[in-house]
């Protein structure tokens, strides 16, 4: 017998089950909240922090992930207010200045409202989101990869860097990775980088209803969790 | 060492203790905490020993080897009784004598007496010294009546009777009650009301519960922690006791950062000594309480002096913070409630519960009760640890207890509170020490370190220490802490090597803000500060470095240039041969002369030459 | 140095994950660093996946996964020894050394390392060499400590030599 509680989300009240974080709460809605490293079925580690939300309690708001703060009955969160809108692009143009050679990242980086990116662009090849770290560990239970280092140092690996037999070559990890997706231009090699904003007619949606979901096509770049819903 | 079975067995114990110690007039106590010991006080504790057997005083003599008394840099130090005479700076060779002259014939060794560096003049007792005079030693002074590796002495100055006191005798509520009256606040950092963390663990469902101690102190530039754990760990461990008592738990950690051996050892033989005792274990003190205590070392990591770092940590995993959402009262180690508490509070406990809530109470501020103990550093007279009573203002601190600035400099600058805190100007240094106060001057007392800054100290050079630290102690978990850092300190970096422009400023702001909003845990969250106050309150210097390309204080190696002033060199060489990249040239017993193309302002040449002939521009 | 084997390391430990980092900090003590052939045992013994042994020996700055030279010369880098110039020190080093922070030194006998804080403020800035303290340093004594230990293992070496 499944248990539900209200909360509400921007002044609608949605009806949650218990035990469900807020931004699966928010998704199912169709409230939209960016994401990059939430994955459905996998555990939440508000490592990308793009989902935070502003909880309102006892008069005061506290900014928190959405992806790791569970429902509780009344409770109030504010999903898109100015102040979430600045963090969200401020965060969403760290990531697009880091690693821009993926079309997922320049996706959000236009769905966060980035409209120009004020750090010297690097070519990471990774965005330390760990989904593939997460798919191996908890689908397949097998952990042939893991976050290595520490800081500046942390990057994904097998152990000494070498491929144990567990690892069955399933490929999970590469179909989750949002790096693998070329932004639309094609890659964009070493001195090339730059922002895409190719997706402007998506851009003039959002902007008019930045909360709502339209399933617009930059949840394709990055699967989405709405995508994977309404697939 | 006898079992304790009950309260009467301690007190018994103690008037014993207590009375064998008041036959033998004379104590020496020597300091041989890791400051001391880095001045070799071991040779000298050594030599004492073997001189006294010598003279046959040992029976007479009571040696009492202390922990750390926070006065580090006149050590070695030593003190006797009941006279109060100070020496320091004492060498081996010193030895023989302070035991024929002094020990033997009264006679005071003038040479080995403090120097005052203010007035200039020697001060024969440790009491007049007005480094210590003007302290308020609460838990500093119970340093000098200890060996931390002598239970003994700690029960016979009073100790565990506090234990003795609570469990057994009154209940939960009373304890946790007392605390929360007293005002006790989170003396790591956090500064979160105490008495209300016990309250919330004591009513989390749960039968398994757990109290750790926070000993990670990491804050550099901060030793408070490593002063009060190695030099009397009984006193921690009978806060803990009190706490896990009040809340409910059955086991406890103290978690030590690897780079402080000698409090883990501390700690071990403390742990093993109780336990011998019965102090620790199953029913202590013939009472329904059991409770044992284990001690866990860190792997060298600042980010596990966040409460749930270290709680993953001693899960044996990576000191990674999680949210929380849920409080670690609640949901902490092994997903139990889990009190988790500094060092320096669980010190105050024993002496709250014995001397009662209002005593505590009485000193501080609204809302800064008690003491709190200070790391001062930096470019002062008098550097060391310094207990004082909250609501002090900072220029008592600086001034009449450390001295004021040294080498004749003015003081720009003190920063609080480690890399979670900021850099407060000296017109700002009537603020007291109060954690709310501190707060909103952009800055926090944090876990207590003080440096103080000269201008020989460029702010902009101070942001990016603190961003680099940050940096490399950074998990590298969450996006903000992991990238907006490294921007950060990117910008910075550009400000200090003549790169820097206007419009950095205005980013470096919204970009701290972000990282402050949005990071998952403390260490991100504060590391804008140091940037942030440096920006408030140094803003001309930022600006010097971006509009003129210029280091005022001389420190930004990008920015400066070494010269040789020709009237002071005397063509020695000692900096010609010295310089790694062949930079320096002239003729012997001429003014030499540095080639700035060449020079990579490595520093070497100013620190060899003993003429104070080569200085920075 | 007396070498116990890896596993009597972990007699008491066996199938106890949340002793992973207390086992590392005797493989280091014991060895100077930690090895591949050391994680898989204690991986092995422990129950905790390799993986996980990686990451955990990655994260600390306590543990080393390359040998390190006879002579470990931690440089204090805390608030205090900077605003005292420890800087200054690091450049010293490893320009008289010519390595990189971690690495040996071509006659192996020195590794540079530096820490983010000793705990030894009042006397910054500090020098830990294999436990011993070293206080108030600057360049140019940092640079006659370095000449002097190479100076008393060349000794060494050639008295063993003769034995």
């Amino acid at each position: 017998m499944r248990e539900f509680v209200t909360i509400i989300i921007d002044g609608a009240h949605v009806r949650a089950a218990k035990r469900t974080s807020v931004l699966d709460a928010a998704i199912e809605y169709g409230v939209c909240i960016p994401h990059l490293c939430h994955v459905p079925t996998l555990s939440d580690i508000g490592a990308c922090r793009l989902c935070v939300v502003e909880h309102v309690q006892n008069g005061r708001s506290k900014v928190t992930t959405s992806c790791t703060l569970n429902v509780e009955e009344g409770m109030v969160i504010r999903s898109n207010t100015e102040k979430i809108r600045k963090l969200r692009r401020n965060l969403a143009e760290l990531l697009v200045a880091q690693a821009p050679n993926s079309r997922a990242v320049q996706d959000i980086a236009v769905r966060c409202g980035v409209k120009e990116v004020r750090y010297p662009f690097r070519n990471s090849d990774c965005t330390l989101c760990g989904r593939c770290v997460r798919v191996c560990s908890e689908m397949w239970q097998v952990k042939a990869i893991g976050f290595v280092g520490r800081g500046k140092n942390r990057h994904i690996d097998f152990p000494f860097g070498l491929r144990p037999d567990s690892c069955k070559h399933c490929s999970s990890c590469v179909m989750l990775c949002p790096m693998t997706i070329t932004p639309c231009d094609g890659p964009m090699e070493r001195g090339q980088e730059h922002l895409c904003g190719h997706c402007e007619s998506q851009l003039m949606i959002v902007e008019n209803t930045p909360d709502a979901c339209v399933f617009c096509e930059l949840g394709k770049g990055f699967n989405c969790s709405r995508q994977a819903l309404g697939q | 060492m006898p079992r304790l079975n009950n309260c009467k067995d301690l007190e018994s114990l103690k008037e014993r203790l207590q009375a064998r110690r008041k036959k033998i007039k004379t104590t020496l106590t020597t300091c041989a905490g890791t400051g001391c010991q880095a001045s070799r006080s071991w040779a000298v504790i050594e030599l004492l020993k073997k001189e006294l057997a010598k003279k046959g005083l040992e029976k007479t003599v009571n040696l009492r080897t202390t922990g750390c008394n926070g006065f580090c840099e006149q050590g070695p130090i030593m003190v006797l009784d009941p006279d109060n005479l100070f020496y320091c700076h004492i060498r081996p060779e010193d030895v023989p004598e302070i035991v024929s002259e002094t020990l033997m014939k009264g006679k005071v060794i003038n040479r080995l007496l403090y120097t005052d560096p203010v007035s200039g003049k020697k001060i024969t007792t440790e009491a007049e010294i007005p480094f210590y005079r003007a302290q308020d030693r609460q838990i500093l002074a119970m340093n000098r009546k200890v060996d931390p590796c002598s239970i003994e002495d700690y029960i016979a100055a009073g100790g565990y009777t506090a234990l003795a006191k609570t469990i057994g005798v009154t209940n939960p509520e009373t304890v946790i009650g007392a605390i929360k009256a007293s005002g006790l606040r989170g003396r790591g950092g956090g500064g979160f009301p105490t008495g209300r963390k016990w309250a919330e663990c004591h009513e989390a469902p749960g039968d398994e519960k757990y109290v750790i101690c926070n000993a990670d102190e990491g804050d550099p530039g901060a030793y408070m922690d490593r002063c009060v754990l190695e030099g009397n760990p009984h006193l921690v461990l009978e806060g803990m006791m009190i706490g896990a008592w009040a809340v409910g738990a059955g086991k406890g950690y103290i978690y030590v950062r690897n780079e402080y051996p000698l409090a883990v050892k501390h700690s071990r033989i403390a742990v093993e000594q109780a336990r011998k005792m019965g102090l620790l274990g199953e029913n202590i003190l013939g009472t329904d309480f059991s409770f044992d205590v284990e001690i866990s070392r860190g792997g060298g990591a600042f980010v596990c002096g966040e409460s749930t770092a270290l709680m993953a940590s001693l899960e044996g995993k990576v000191g990674e913070p999680r949210a929380k959402d849920v409080h670690t009262v609640v949901d902490g180690l092994w997903h139990m409630p889990t009190t988790l508490n500094n060092v320096e509070t669980w010190a105050n406990v024993p002496m709250i519960i014995q001397n009662g809530a209002a005593w505590f109470s009485a000193k501080g501020t609204g809302g800064s009760k008690g003491t709190k103990i200070l790391a001062l550093t930096g470019h002062v007279k008098n550097t060391g640890l310094v207990e004082v009573a909250m609501g002090t203002p900072i220029s008592k601190i600086v001034n009449d207890i450390g001295g004021g600035g040294a080498n004749g400099k003015a003081i720009k600058a003190v920063q609080t509170g480690g890399p979670s805190g900021g850099c407060l100007p000296a017109e700002k240094f009537d603020l007291p020490v109060d954690f709310d106060a501190l707060y909103e001057a952009g800055s926090m007392i944090g876990s207590g370190g003080m440096v103080v800054m000269d201008e020989r100290t460029c702010m902009v050079d101070v942001a990016k220490y603190f961003l680099t630290f940050l940096q490399d102690e950074s998990c590298g978990k969450c996006l903000p802490c992991r990238l907006g850092i490294d921007r950060m300190l990117e910008i910075v970096t550009d400000i200090t090597e003549g790169r820097g422009k206007r419009e950095q400023i205005p980013l470096l702001e919204e970009l701290a803000q972000t990282v402050q909003e949005t990071s998952l845990c403390g260490l991100g969250k504060t590391a804008p500060n140091p940037v942030l106050s440096t920006l408030r309150y140094f803003l001309p210097e930022y600006e010097r470095h971006i509009d003129q390309k210029c280091c005022p204080a001389g420190v930004c190696q990008a920015l400066i240039t070494y010269q040789v002033f020709g009237e002071k060199c005397n063509g020695c060489g000692v900096c010609l041969r010295n310089c790694p990249n062949k930079a320096i040239q002239g003729r012997k017993k001429e003014p030499h002369w540095i080639d700035s193309k060449l020079c990579t302002r490595c520093g070497i040449c100013a620190s060899e030459c003993k003429f104070d002939a080569i200085s920075v521009s | 140095m007396h070498i116990r084997s890896i596993e009597s390391l972990l007699k008491e430990k066996k199938s106890q994950p949340h002793q992973l980092i207390e086992v590392l900090q005797d493989v280091q003590e014991t060895y100077g660093y930690i090895s591949e052939e050391a994680m898989t045992t204690v991986s092995q013994k422990l129950g905790v996946p390799l993986i996980d042994v990686y990451r955990v020996a990655s994260f600390y700055k306590a543990f080393s996964l390359k040998p390190r030279g006879k002579n470990l010369l931690t440089l204090c880098q805390g608030t205090a020894c900077h605003v005292r110039l420890s800087k200054l020190l690091l450049n010293q080093a490893l320009t008289q050394l010519k390595v990189s922070p971690g690495e040996i030194s071509e006659d192996g006998l020195f590794t540079i390392e530096q820490v983010n804080c000793l705990g030894a403020c009042a006397l910054g800035p500090v020098v830990l060499q294999n436990g011993t303290y070293h206080h108030h340093m600057n360049p140019g004594k940092l640079r006659k400590l370095i000449i002097s230990i190479r100076k008393a293992e060349k000794e060494e070496t050639a008295h063993a030599q003769t034995q």
